[in-house]
């Protein structure tokens, strides 16, 4: 069985293989994307546009192409500016902030976990509902006996009503229990069933929602663009250009000066 | 980059396609657009921010006009008109004279204030230098190498491009000398192969007298230095613009670049061309800064005013390889638009 997933809430092992960026602690889907990241908002000369590798990179260009000196690495946390750490994607951060960013994160998800059980009322991934009802297993004689109990209440007709009144309030997943013959296949173990979703367990997917939106158009974006870049660079090898004018030694001018409609009659 | 960048109408337009666009070098919503269909307009936009009509007067030609330029100040202003005369018009009394005749259409003047020279150039090779300070002498004849199609003038210098990729620097003070001398050979500073394959379009000056840019028919533009050291040399380069891909997948379609202007206050340019679009170039930096919304037509002429506050462009059909009548009646336009105060701004320079 491949790895189940489910609800939006990706899992720890997800989140930690998340790689995130040293300088502002944000993650990315993958490396490619933290490094097009760094390069842009890190790594990125404020002078002329370019992107570096990395902020040695970039404090080299500003010094050898602009004769400037780089003080800090731009949009960084305020203890992340420094230049002594080399950073390339993953690459180049020091053990102990690795092991706090970890260990924080670890924190947070099992926080949110807590909080969406609290706010939801559904079990934990993996647990089994404890507040549900258990399924008593009967013997056929014990069936037996229960469906002659109640076909017996049956037939005295009115008191039917009130037993399956109970049973949909007591069990509502369970309305068409009563029918012995007709018994509904059970559900999936662990999927809560029957139960609706209390709105206060709307926001947290719900942001997670749009971040994952914010994600993928940045994957889109970033994949469009280098789609882009190796277009126009095959264009310049490979296409010829038919060009509007082409003549070497005339210019349009003359050739419309040469026209009837423009022709100055030199009698003057 | 906000590509949505909107060009407003000047009403009522010029009556036939134009050749050239120049602001005035003291009012900066005063201009000038010479046309085929012999007139030279007065345009001034500030006119229609009092819901006035921006044609001041227009001015009446022989021939059909292919260059305007102002002079020393915003009531004169020298055309070259396709009787090959080159005129000095008085803008206020609206009186045109001839100041010199050459052997062939003259298709491009242009005026140093600071030199007091005026220069046009003919079809026929020749240039005539005008001393303005001295009405009464003749101009002095100058030969060219080549058929010149553009000029330009810089501070110190004037660049002419002509065919046979030639480009001929010349520095206004050896010009100056020889008006003074009376006559003579002028030698240019530097003689030059242009950059460009194609036949140059057109040329413009850095305002800051570095360098300047010259633009082909194959829509390219390249980027030239004055100074001539191996350093300075090196840094020139050339870049192609004004490409679109043709509609059955197969190559681009090459637009010529018709016009090319330096924004004085910023020293970036602007190039215009025949697939009917505007960009504006970082000339140190080598980089767009912004590309214009599309236009409905060809573009033919630009230019920034003194304070760099207007950019105005004029509009018209594009003349094609082939084409065998051509007219740009009912289809001509000039368009400006107020610059933001980074619009035009180099990146490099924040």
């Amino acid at each position: 069985m491949g790895k189940k997933k489910r609800g939006g809430h990706p899992d720890i092992e997800e989140i930690l293989g998340r790689p995130w960026c040293y300088y502002c602690e944000r993650d990315f889907e993958d490396l490619k994307l933290l490094i097009s990241h760094q390069k842009a908002k890190h790594f990125k000369c404020d002078r002329c546009g370019r992107r570096l590798n990395t902020a040695g990179g970039l404090s080299v260009h500003l010094n050898q192409v602009h004769k400037e000196t780089l003080e800090q690495v731009e949009n960084a946390l305020p203890n992340r500016q420094g230049l002594d750490v080399e950073i390339f994607g993953m690459e180049g951060v020091p053990a102990d902030v690795l092991e706090s960013h970890r260990s924080r994160l670890i924190q947070n998800f099992y926080q949110a976990q807590e909080d969406r059980r609290l706010a939801t009322g559904n079990p934990l991934p993996g647990q089994t509902q404890s507040t549900r009802k258990k399924i008593t297993i009967e013997t056929a004689e014990e069936l037996k006996a229960r469906l002659a109990e109640w076909r017996e209440k049956r037939k005295n007709g009115g008191a039917m009503e009130d037993v399956t009144a109970t049973t949909t309030a007591s069990h509502p997943g369970f309305s068409q229990q009563p029918f012995g013959d007709n018994i509904p296949s059970r559900p999936p173990p662990g999927v809560p069933f029957g139960l609706p979703q209390r709105p206060g367990d709307g926001v947290a997917p719900q942001a997670d929602d749009i971040d994952n939106l914010i994600r993928m158009a940045e994957a889109r974006a970033a994949a469009d663009a280098g789609d882009a870049a190796a277009k126009a660079s095959k264009k310049d090898k490979e296409k010829k250009g038919r060009m509007i004018y082409d003549d070497a030694d005339t210019s349009p001018e003359e050739r419309i000066a040469a026209l009837p409609r423009y022709a100055y009659a030199a009698a003057a | 980059m906000a590509p949505a960048l909107q060009f407003e109408d000047l009403v009522p337009p010029p009556g036939d396609a134009v050749t050239a666009l120049k602001f005035a070098p003291t009012s900066s919503s005063k201009l000038l657009v010479s046309s085929w269909d012999t007139n030279v307009y007065l345009y001034d936009i500030a006119q229609t921010e009092i819901n006035q009509s921006p044609l001041i007067t227009k001015f009446k030609h022989q021939a059909p006009v292919l260059d305007v330029c102002f002079g020393d100040d915003d009531s004169v202003a020298y055309t070259a008109s396709a009787d090959r005369c080159v005129n000095r018009i008085d803008l206020e009394t609206g009186q045109i004279s001839v100041l010199s005749k050459h052997g062939a259409i003259a298709c491009a003047v242009v005026y140093s204030a600071a030199h007091g020279i005026l220069v046009s150039a003919a079809w026929d090779s020749t240039l005539h230098i005008h001393n303005i300070r001295d009405p009464s002498s003749s101009p002095v004849r100058v030969a060219l190498p080549g058929k010149p199609h553009a000029l330009a003038i810089s501070p110190s210098k004037m660049v002419v491009a002509m065919t046979g990729r030639i480009i001929n620097i010349y520095d206004l003070n050896a010009m100056r000398d020889l008006l003074s001398a009376g006559g003579g050979d002028l030698k240019p500073w530097q003689q030059r192969e242009s950059s460009l394959r194609y036949l140059t379009r057109a040329v413009a000056c850095m305002p800051n007298d570095a360098g300047y840019a010259t633009s082909s028919i194959e829509g390219r533009v390249a980027v030239e230095w004055f100074e001539d050291t191996a350093e300075s040399q090196a840094r020139k380069y050339a870049f192609k613009c004004h490409r679109q891909p043709a509609p059955d997948g197969d190559g681009d379609i090459v637009y010529p670049v018709n016009a090319l202007v330096f924004n004085p206050v910023h020293g970036t340019f602007a190039s215009g061309g025949g697939d009917s679009s505007i960009a504006l170039w970082d000339a140190e930096a080598k980089r767009r800064l912004r590309q214009y919304l599309k236009l409905p037509n060809n573009v033919a002429a630009m230019d920034f005013s003194n304070d760099g506050k207007y950019f105005a462009i004029a509009t018209c059909p594009g003349f094609e390889t082939g084409q065998e009548d051509y007219s740009g009646a009912g289809l001509t336009n000039v368009q400006f638009r107020i610059l933001g105060d980074n619009e035009a701004k180099g990146k490099s320079s924040k």
